[in-house]
């Protein structure tokens, strides 16, 4: 459905995308996860039209979208991350809006928008002003004004953003419907673990470049038992500090499965491939030493701690 | 049966969303009641100077043209006001991004923000056809001069209106717009005009030291052109004292003026009416680009 090669974008010297490549299959749902600034809403914003290229390809099914911008826009419907509506137009005013920007009549609009509203849970605001609508109310106006010309692919660019919890769970139904329903989509979002729970595939980005990307099963797969160990530890032979911390770290990088040791303020932070039964070794090992343990635990194996632990901490 | 042709879209929400908004009402009845208070100050006026000697109904003549440049102005003031925020508003809505992922293009989105101006433009002058007609009734105008002078009011709306919504897609916020408008409108009367005094002003010392009074003016008045209410002014001009712009043109000279500059000369308000459609067109399609422009920017 969506195929980006080498896709290039920059401001002066800034490379906001760098040589990015990704291939979206038709039904699929995909979440771009990445720091402030890594190019999620560029690499969007391409897709759809509203930014140029610097380099590289897009294409959505099948159309190149950097040559036939226009034909782009009757595939792809795109929701920004702010609510962009008409205070002043009634909800079903607003569909019939679009629907004419997509020359469709009102008879033809007034069909297709009575079912999305009701897949988005409007059905029952048809009539009222989009002022008067809740800010979750208007996000999900937003993704059915984007589904209204019936597009082959849905991009929308942190849709939960500023909603409360149950906004939230309420926009993540109806992405979820989507899905079922066969719909492409392409979602950014902040709130890694509804991510998790709705994306069929994810893909990691960070400076420009997509660092890691695939099938959410795959990359967790892929990733088990590669979360770090969080060990606070004393060590009673050593009377200096500095020569306690110096042993425990030299221990550690002798025990198998450790690839680095990281020593904080309070505590050993050990990046580690082993598996449960190789951690408790581990543990043991370090008791053999006479360490005493105070705090030893594993970070938890979810797509949160795969983000923080790719883009080495820095905030989605 | 199937629509052939299609309203633009923008024009259906603006003129939707306009009919909600008090303002628009409350222009055209400022407009309404600044010209009917002009209509009875010149009538009481008139008729008090009706009580030393007859009733005059000379002094109802200057109905018409007082009537028609306040008109014109008021016109100038309010077009800016609604066509400036035409693309800056929808920048503030955040509105704008989203339709430029629709297949409307850039252009048929700066069209349609002048068309539902001009609409608005249409039911000012519209609405104002009871008061003018005080000066078809008093004032010896006949329904043609009304005709014309609401041809040229209309053309004049199209091009200030097209500046406003040039200058909306240059800045983000609708207030600085509305300043650029003004400014921009008033740089082109003022930087015509005084290319216009210095042309001349030129060529006739040239003909007064050379002692050659039968010197012409050439191409120079032609950059009145690009001053959209020289067209007017020629139309107030020819149908109160039936003389025209050519006359004074005359009265420089137009030995060896070429024939085809006598014609456009004397053909001064339809040109003029053309030119303002022409340079709208331009100011369009400058404001369209702007809004594409979008598409490089971070």
């Amino acid at each position: 459905m969506l195929q980006i090669e080498n896709l290039t974008k920059t401001y002066g010297k800034f490379r906001a995308l760098d040589n990015l490549n990704l291939h979206i299959e038709k039904g699929e749902i995909f979440g771009f996860v990445g720091p402030n600034g890594a190019g999620k809403t560029t690499t969007m914003r391409i897709v759809c039209g509203l930014l140029k290229a610097s380099g590289g390809s897009v294409h959505v099914d099948g159309v190149d979208a950097l040559k036939r911008p226009d034909d782009i826009k009757r595939k792809v419907g795109y929701v920004p991350d702010f609510f962009g509506v008409y205070d002043n137009l009634k909800v079903m005013e607003y569909m019939e809006f679009y629907g004419s920007m997509y020359g469709m009549s009102k008879r033809d609009v007034d069909e297709i928008a009575d079912g999305l509203l009701e897949l988005v849970n409007l059905a029952d605001k048809k009539d009222v002003f989009v002022d008067t609508l809740s800010r979750g109310m208007k996000q999900r106006l937003c993704v059915a004004r984007a589904l209204i010309h019936n597009p082959d692919l849905l991009v929308l660019d942190e849709p939960n953003s500023g909603l409360d919890p149950r906004a939230r769970f309420e926009m993540k139904e109806v992405l979820k419907n989507l899905g079922s329903m066969g719909k492409t989509i392409i979602i950014s979002s902040h709130i890694l673990p509804e991510l998790a729970e709705m994306c069929t595939s994810i893909g990691i980005m960070e400076h420009g470049q997509l660092i890691v990307s695939g099938k959410v099963d795959e990359i967790m797969s892929q990733t088990h038992g590669r979360a770090p160990l969080h060990i606070r530890a004393f060590t009673p032979d050593y009377e200096n500090e500095e020569e306690g911390k110096q042993f425990l770290s030299t221990l550690l990088k002798e025990q198998p499965m450790v690839n680095k040791v990281t020593m904080t303020e309070d505590e050993v932070v050990v990046s580690f491939s082993g598996d449960e039964m190789q951690a408790a070794k581990l543990l043991k090992n370090l008791l053999d030493k006479n360490v005493l343990v105070s705090n030893y635990y594993r970070e938890k194996e979810d797509l949160e701690s795969l983000f923080l632990q790719i883009t080495g901490g820095e905030q989605a | 049966m199937k629509k052939i042709i299609r309203m633009n879209p923008i024009l259906r929400k603006e003129l939707m969303v306009g009919s909600r908004s008090i303002k628009m009402s409350l222009a055209i009845m400022g407009v309404n009641a600044l010209l009917t208070f002009i209509v009875l100050l010149v009538i009481a006026v008139t008729s008090l100077e009706s009580a030393y000697g007859g009733y005059d109904y000379s002094g109802l003549g200057t109905l018409f043209p007082v009537l028609s440049c306040i008109e014109c102005g008021m016109l100038s003031l309010i077009v800016p006001i609604i066509t400036s925020g035409s693309i800056s508003g929808e920048r503030e809505k955040q509105t704008l991004d989203i339709m430029l992922t629709t297949p409307v293009s850039p252009f048929a989105i700066a069209l349609g923000k002048l068309e539902a101006a001009m609409m608005v433009v249409m039911m000012y002058i519209i609405s104002s056809v009871p008061v003018m007609a005080i000066s078809f009734v008093l004032g010896g105008m006949s329904w043609w001069a009304l005709i014309g002078l609401f041809v040229m009011l209309l053309s004049i709306g199209i091009y200030v209106g097209s500046v406003g919504v040039f200058c909306s897609s240059l800045v983000k916020k609708s207030v600085l717009a509305t300043i650029l408008t003004i400014v921009i409108g008033l740089s082109i009367l003022f930087l015509t005009s005084v290319f216009l005094s210095t042309g001349i002003s030129i060529i006739t010392y040239r003909d007064i030291t050379q002692q050659n009074y039968q010197y012409h003016l050439g191409a120079v008045p032609m950059i009145m052109f690009l001053n959209p209410y020289s067209g007017f002014v020629d139309y107030l001009v020819r149908v109160l004292t039936n003389t025209d712009l050519y006359t004074v043109i005359e009265e420089v000279g137009t030995k060896d003026l070429p024939t085809a500059f006598a014609w456009i000369y004397k053909a001064w308000v339809p040109i003029s009416i053309l030119v303002n459609l022409l340079v709208s067109i331009g100011f369009l399609k400058l404001a369209s680009l702007k809004i594409a422009v979008i598409r490089n920017k971070k």
